[in-house]
């Protein structure tokens, strides 16, 4: 369970993240929105340990991620917005890389790199290094890293973007699959209709303020997601 | 005109930053520290040029100085300039926003060789300045056009070895372009083009002596030896205005002409460098090397594979470390000549023939020092992560870590290459078995104080966002700070141990300096894995 209890964020003057709080239970797709600069990658990184914040508190499984980083850090995977990456490396070397990093047992990294790297139709790349790759390879490649190490807690900021669409419905098939074991899958987007099928739960950020946070059934009701979005977008 | 302003403003913004003293932090002392050092090096060099200056007097000679140090300062130029420049105008991160925009392919490589210019400007007036200034105390008839000349100099001493390094980074890359293999390629060309200099600028007496035969006069030796430097002699003793325009046309013009000639190809050559081959071998799933390793091994593991993808760090870290080996081959094979130099009052310290004998130890100890102070490898380990920190710190490792990993990596380095250039010394200067053991504690001791120190440094003074690894390795302020730092502590521990030979036994001086050096490297790991790792934990790429 992530629960995020009260957490500013402020970049100088400028309040990046004002004062929010909201859980994501096991078992939950829960989809994160919010215009351009909302404040949605702030929260992310801060939430996976990458940012401190100035106030609030974030529990991973009722761990802090200030006090236990560490501990909190292993149960989850992150997948940043763009697919940064040791571009020296060869895709191979960098799964196996993050995989030392999560102290993952060879057996199970092996059984979930064939895997995946199957799905994504990834096998006979792998041996490649990764600054030979296009955008949708290279985010491919961070995927199956976060994937190949068992994460209970999946985030990603902007999983989608450059990726193919079977990439796309392949992410989507495994997402689901994940949820049946009831993992956690917290991600943010800006295609709606992808995350009004796909989520159960949904945040709305808007200035760094959450204005919506619920199941999807409660935040639309009987409108479409991008409907409520953008009636809380001209609510100025 | 003004879309090239707007773009030199664009791309120097990002550079410049690092000169911008941030107010907000904290800590202040952080903040100015690199501005001191800068000033009390300048002040050092002024001091120096005044002796000289002050020794040269009873002559008339002193307009020599200013030549000798634009000749000096123009040669450490070409040298950081030859493998520095074929990472600064190659492969950069913002190629494709600027080859997209409606822009002339020239005007991107002026832009490139434009920034290399700057830094190179910056470096040189830090030497440049200190001499000038010295030179108004001491020169004959000072005027307003002594100011002319100096600054005329100090504007256009820098194109000639840019110019010369950048042909030569060119041809590098063209290379290197069509090997697999590209950073190796590189990197052995630069280090023997740069080796190469080296040894003709040791052994020029034959073109030196044929220079001066020729010569009419000091003026025209110097100008024979290197054009500008003759030029900046002659318009200090004698200024005329038609020989300052002359020189001013000539450097436009070569600059102009480099930069039409060196853009038919440098496009091409990007392009080239950028090609990855993919490897034809492996496609087969099964065939993939997964293997677990604990989190430490993984970590140098990829701080090492880092080192060797960059050419332009290896060379940076490599040379002193070349240099090392190469001063081990011709100590060993020439021990007696080089024994008889000190020995000499004339050509060399005029030490005693006993007191090398006894202390000879003392000398590979400070032969030792040079190297590892020289080798700073740390200095940019955090900021060549760029964007990839944010990995880093999502993953499930402490800090101190991630910190050790960068100190382990650059130790297994440069330990073998100590270890065996001090067996062959021991072994050659027949050196006992006590002092060699100790020498080789030293030589894991030292660097690891001159990596520690680096790392440090970086913490304090870390850029993230580069276009390209030579601004981090060669140009940013961390690498200077480490630098200077090491050179200091150099000459700490030269005046150290000298004051020490003779007074006390060799093996006596090894031991104290190994407790000082377990002491100093004790109390930086505390530094690293304490504070060190709170500072990296507030590292944000943005």
């Amino acid at each position: 369970m992530i629960e995020i209890k009260n957490v500013t964020k402020k970049y100088g003057n400028k309040i990046a993240v004002n004062n929010v709080s909201f859980n994501v239970n096991d078992g939950d797709i829960f989809a994160f929105i919010g215009h351009n600069g909302a404040g949605k990658t702030t929260l992310i990184k801060s939430i996976v340990g990458i940012h401190d914040f100035d106030s609030g508190e974030i529990l991973i499984n009722g761990k802090s991620i200030i006090k236990e980083p560490e501990e909190c850090k292993k149960i989850m995977a992150f997948v940043p917005d763009n697919p940064v990456t040791y571009e020296h490396m060869k895709a191979i070397d960098y799964i196996n890389f993050i995989c030392d990093m999560y102290e993952t047992d060879t057996k199970i990294r092996e059984e979930n790199i064939k895997k995946y790297a199957k799905i994504f139709e990834m096998e006979d790349k792998l041996n490649d290094t990764i600054d030979s790759y296009s955008h949708g390879m290279k985010q491919k490649v961070v995927l199956i890293a976060a994937l190949a190490h068992n994460p209970q807690i999946l985030i990603m900021d902007e999983p989608f973007v450059g990726l193919d669409p079977k990439a796309v419905f392949d992410v989507k098939k495994i997402l689901n699959e994940m949820v049946k074991d009831n993992k956690i899958i917290f991600y943010s987007t800006h295609i709606l209709d992808v995350a009004e099928k796909l989520c159960s739960r949904v945040a709305i950020i808007k200035d760094g303020n959450l204005v919506k946070s619920g199941s999807m059934k409660e935040i639309k009701g009987d409108k479409s997601l991008e409907k409520v979005f953008m009636e809380l977008e001209e609510d100025k | 005109m003004r879309r090239l302003y707007s773009l030199i403003k664009a791309c120097l913004t990002n550079d410049m930053s690092i000169f911008k003293i941030n107010t907000k932090k904290k800590n202040k002392f952080s903040s100015l520290a690199p501005i001191l050092i800068s000033l009390y090096l300048m002040f050092m060099i002024w001091c120096s040029a005044n002796t000289i200056f002050e020794k040269l007097k009873p002559f008339n000679l002193q307009y020599i100085v200013l030549s000798l140090s634009i000749i000096s300062i123009s040669a450490m130029t070409l040298i950081e300039g030859v493998y520095k420049s074929s990472a600064l105008i190659f492969n950069c991160k913002d190629d494709i926003l600027l080859l997209s925009l409606p822009i002339k392919k020239r005007t991107i490589l002026f832009i490139r060789i434009l920034k290399f210019y700057i830094f190179e400007f910056l470096f040189n007036s830090m030497f440049l300045l200190p001499f000038m200034i010295a030179y108004i105390r001491w020169g004959l008839n000072i005027t307003w056009t002594y100011y002319l000349t100096c600054f005329t100099m100090l504007l256009l001493s820098p194109i000639i070895p840019i110019i010369v390094s950048c042909i030569i980074g060119i041809i590098i890359a063209n290379i290197s372009s069509y090997f697999k293999y590209k950073n190796l390629v590189q990197i052995i060309i630069s280090m023997s083009l740069i080796l190469g200099i080296l040894f003709l600028s040791f052994n020029s007496e034959t073109i030196l002596n044929y220079i001066i035969k020729n010569a009419t006069n000091i003026n025209d030796l110097i100008t024979k030896i290197y054009y500008p430097a003759g030029v900046f002699s002659s318009l200090v003793t004698n200024f005329k205005i038609s020989e300052l325009l002359l020189f001013i046309l000539i450097n436009i013009i070569t600059f102009i002409i480099s930069l039409f000639i060196l853009s038919k190809f440098y496009f091409k050559i990007n392009s080239r460098l950028k090609n990855v081959i993919v490897s034809k071998k492996n496609k087969n799933i099964k065939s993939l090397n997964i293997e677990k390793k604990s989190q430490t091994r993984a970590l140098i593991k990829k701080e090492l594979n880092t080192f060797f993808s960059t050419p332009v760090f290896i060379i940076n870290a490599g040379f002193a470390l070349v240099l090392f080996l190469i001063l081990v081959v011709i100590i060993s094979l020439k021990s007696d000549y080089i024994i008889n130099l000190l020995v000499d009052k004339n050509t060399g310290l005029g030490i005693s023939k006993n007191i090398i004998n006894n202390n000879i130890s003392i000398f590979v100890y400070i032969l030792i020092s040079l190297t590892a102070y020289m080798t700073s490898i740390t200095n940019s380990s955090i900021s060549l992560e760029g964007k990839n920190i944010q990995i880093i710190k999502s993953l499930p490792i402490k800090s101190k870590t991630i910190l050790q990993s960068k100190i382990l990596a650059p130790l297994i380095i440069t330990t073998p290459i100590f270890i065996i250039g001090d067996l062959i010394l021991i072994i050659k200067l027949k050196i006992k078995i006590l002092e060699a053991i100790l020498l080789l504690i030293l030589s894991i001791l030292i660097p690891l104080v001159s990596h520690y120190i680096g790392l440090i440094v970086n913490l304090k003074y870390p850029k993230f966002d580069w276009e390209n690894t030579s601004e981090v390795v060669k140009q940013s302020m961390s690498s200077f700070i480490a630098v200077t730092i090491g050179m200091v502590l150099f000459i700490i521990s030269y005046i150290t141990i000298t004051k020490f030979i003779g007074h006390i036994s060799s093996i006596s001086i090894l031991i104290i300096s190994i407790i000082a050096y377990i002491i100093i490297d004790i109390m930086l790991h505390i530094y690293i894995v304490t504070r060190g790792s709170k500072i990296f934990n507030k590292l944000n790429s943005y």
